[in-house]
């Protein structure tokens, strides 16, 4: 077959399509191209050629997210051994299953990118780099699976659903996937909630207990606001959305679904202001939420040296398996 | 047991088909030691909720791209290579009028699309 | 005894062999040795757990006592599971989880391939659940050639896994006592120790060419389905904690 890149002298030199950034020009011209293709809301593909500045900040963005995933993967897996039901086990394992898998797909985002699997792991074990703060702390009880599946969920689908439309497309694919099986643990953990809140007052009591414990964590997990014009990633249209945005996106949706359960929202602030056409609330504890994603919170260095443990014990089979045995004739 | 056991970890693009006869789609990518564990995982990342009735799975560095836009989308007239560049409407009326026939009804159509949109069935 | 009696037995044990093994399985979501294989593992306990409740959910019409799928899987003192002693054992490394599942799922096979159509609903079940067990044996097949291969440590640790299993391995073939009653009954086409001879026919075509050592031939005892190990205590301690927090309650 014809190599098509030998016919390339032979055919008249024509401006490349819509992508002049991937030229051979200078850097700032390439820059400026890029940039207004981005601002515009055109995508860039992983073979795309991207200023550093970009490249950095969807890696650390995809990384942090990918992260997250995988630290996700721990407050809920020690309750899959103690799921009440066949079909709760079930689901329990796959939503768990379904975290590990999302941070593999976020992680070959940020592989294709530049950086292996084996540094980000490193660096977030290392604790150079961040996981989001909702997984820095205990599970209590099994109030806490169901608030965390329908909550925690949702608040992150509320991020997620923004980063469809991301101008790094690789990242905008993944989270069409990763949106559509979230959608499932949503029902998952509502249907967990409506149960306890029908079930016994031991159960409503539970799960009442858990919505208290999580609303804070909640309520800061989106990030306190920030100025739209300074924010890099809202510029190169990275996200589409400010943590304020999303935070009133999330409480929009889900506080009159909390309210109908007959649950108490932990917040005597709480009210949406007809006149601002906003959500009122209690300023999150923001200091809370640095201390607890710089790796202070109550469980993020037990979960971090659980991982490295773990990384430790099973490293003798990832060496095995890239080490390239000998074909077996068989 | 014939696969290779390359012992580098390399990506393997996969392609998935939603239902029989459909197209194979660009689903995503794993990264896998050898061609064995990349079909395995592949079916965890793009099967798992039955949502595939047909994985291909293929090394990328066996992928070979051409996207020139050159040669995918050459700068001069190809009209003549699509339906849409024979626009005959006012010819045919031209034609009837000189012939002194009438249109023929939608039953007629046929796999041209002169003139006109046919029906899926046309 | 009766068939009927006789059929509970079988499907008690084959129900809590699934359900044990997908217990032990599932402790691997979220932290197997690369990311892949957490997903991969993840779905081969989902199936074994699927597998578990379809046939707790068919004992349940058997027996006709009033208990569901899952009062039978969980509203059960530690002694009343029968699973078989090669699934009684704490997880272990990733070299015991794929020895256990090698021996397990080859001997699982060899059980389904020996279910005629005495019942129709096992038989219609069973169909399904052979056609789900395809995969876990190429994964598991995968693994145990990787291992056997993979240089000394990996080798060293797969050899100690399967002789650790040791004894217990061919357990899953502990007879049952109504087992003559299933033969009569045509939903055994064979009896267990047919399987068995069937299962060690399996594992050498494996485990010769790899240069691994087939597990030792046992004398069939009451234990080979009894006597549970402190890790099952532990594990039913775990798997009830929240059932027994409300007695009764829906979850």
């Amino acid at each position: 077959m014809t190599d098509p890149l030998a016919l390339d002298p032979v055919l008249p030199v024509r401006e490349r399509s819509e992508r002049p950034w991937n030229l051979d020009l200078p850097h700032d011209e390439r820059f400026a191209h890029f940039e207004a293709h981005v601002t515009a809301g055109g995508k860039i593909e992983a073979t795309d050629w991207m200023p550093d500045e970009y490249r950095t900040a969807v890696l650390r963005f995809v990384e942090m997210h990918g992260n997250s995933e995988l630290m996700g993967v721990l407050p809920e897996r020690e309750w899959i051994m103690r799921a009440p039901t066949l079909r709760r086990k079930l689901a329990l394992t796959a939503k768990v299953q379904d975290e590990a898998g999302h941070a593999l797909l976020l992680y070959r985002v940020a592989e294709d990118l530049g950086k292996s699997r084996e540094a980000i792991i490193e660096d977030l074990l290392a604790g150079k780099t961040k996981f989001h703060n909702v997984f820095h702390y205990p599970t209590h009880s099994w109030g806490d699976i169901g608030i965390i599946a329908w909550l925690v969920d949702a608040a992150a689908i509320v991020a997620q659903q923004a980063l469809r439309d991301s101008s790094y497309a690789p990242y905008a694919r993944t989270m069409q996937k990763i949106c559509w099986e979230e959608s499932v643990h949503i029902m998952h953990g509502r249907d967990v909630v409506v149960t306890l809140v029908n079930g016994t007052a031991g159960q409503r009591d539970m799960v009442q207990e858990a919505l208290n414990r999580w609303w804070g964590p909640l309520m800061q997990m989106h990030g306190p606001r920030s100025d739209r014009a300074k924010d890099r990633d809202l510029h190169w249209r990275i996200k589409a959305k400010t943590s304020e945005e999303l935070r009133q996106e999330f409480l929009a949706i889900y506080v009159p679904r909390i309210r109908e359960l007959g649950l108490v929202i932990p917040d005597p602030e709480l009210r949406y202001d007809e006149a601002a056409g906003e959500w009122r609330y209690t300023e999150p504890d923001w200091d809370e939420l640095r201390t607890v994603v710089t790796n202070h919170g109550p469980r993020s260095e037990a979960r971090l040296e659980f991982r490295r443990l773990n990384r430790d014990e099973t490293r003798w089979v990832r060496e095995t398996i890239l080490a390239g045995s000998p074909a077996v004739a068989a | 047991m014939t696969d290779q056991h390359s012992g580098t970890l390399e990506p393997y693009e996969v392609f998935r088909q939603e239902k029989e006869g459909g197209p194979m789609i660009h689903g995503g990518n794993v990264l896998a030691p050898d061609p064995e564990l990349a079909v395995h995982y592949a079916r965890e990342l793009f099967a798992r909720r039955s949502e595939s009735t047909r994985l291909w799975v293929v090394r990328r560095a066996d992928v070979h791209v051409l996207d020139d836009p050159d040669l995918l989308d050459p700068p001069l007239d190809r009209s003549f290579k699509k339906p849409g560049g024979y626009v005959m409407r006012d010819k045919l009326a031209a034609a009837r009028g000189r012939a002194g026939t009438a249109k023929p009804g939608a039953r007629a159509a046929s796999h041209d699309t002169t003139g006109r949109r046919t029906g899926k069935t046309g | 005894m009766t068939a009927s009696t006789a059929l509970a037995e079988l499907l008690l044990t084959m129900a809590d062999d699934e359900f044990v093994a997908g217990f032990m399985d599932s402790e691997w979501t979220g932290i197997a040795p690369i990311l892949e294989e957490d997903v991969a593992m993840s779905s081969i306990s989902q199936d074994e757990l699927g597998h578990a409740k379809a046939l707790y959910e068919l004992l349940a019409e058997v027996l006709d006592d009033g208990r569901d799928a899952d009062a039978i899987a969980y509203d059960r003192e530690p002694e009343a599971y029968r699973h078989a002693r090669l699934l009684d054992r704490p997880r272990g490394d990733w070299a015991d989880t794929i020895a256990r599942r090698f021996l397990y799922e080859l001997a699982d096979e060899a059980r389904l391939a020996s279910i005629g159509g005495g019942y129709a609903p096992l038989a219609d079940l069973v169909a399904k659940l052979r056609r789900e067990e395809r995969y876990h044996r190429m994964h598991v097949l995968a693994w145990i050639e990787r291992l056997a291969t993979g240089g000394p440590e990996a080798r060293g640790r797969l050899v100690a896994a399967l002789a650790g299993a040791g004894e217990a391995a061919a357990t899953v073939f502990t007879p049952l006592d109504g087992e003559a009653d299933l033969l009569r009954a045509g939903i055994l086409t064979r009896a267990f120790d047919e399987a068995e001879a069937a299962w060690r026919t399996d594992l050498t075509r494996v485990l010769v060419p790899l240069g691994l050592d087939l597990p030792p031939r046992i004398e069939h005892g009451p234990d080979g389905r009894a006597g549970h190990s402190d890790a099952f205590r532990w594990l039913w301690g775990e798997f009830t904690s929240v059932r027994r927090s409300e007695v009764g309650a829906t979850w």
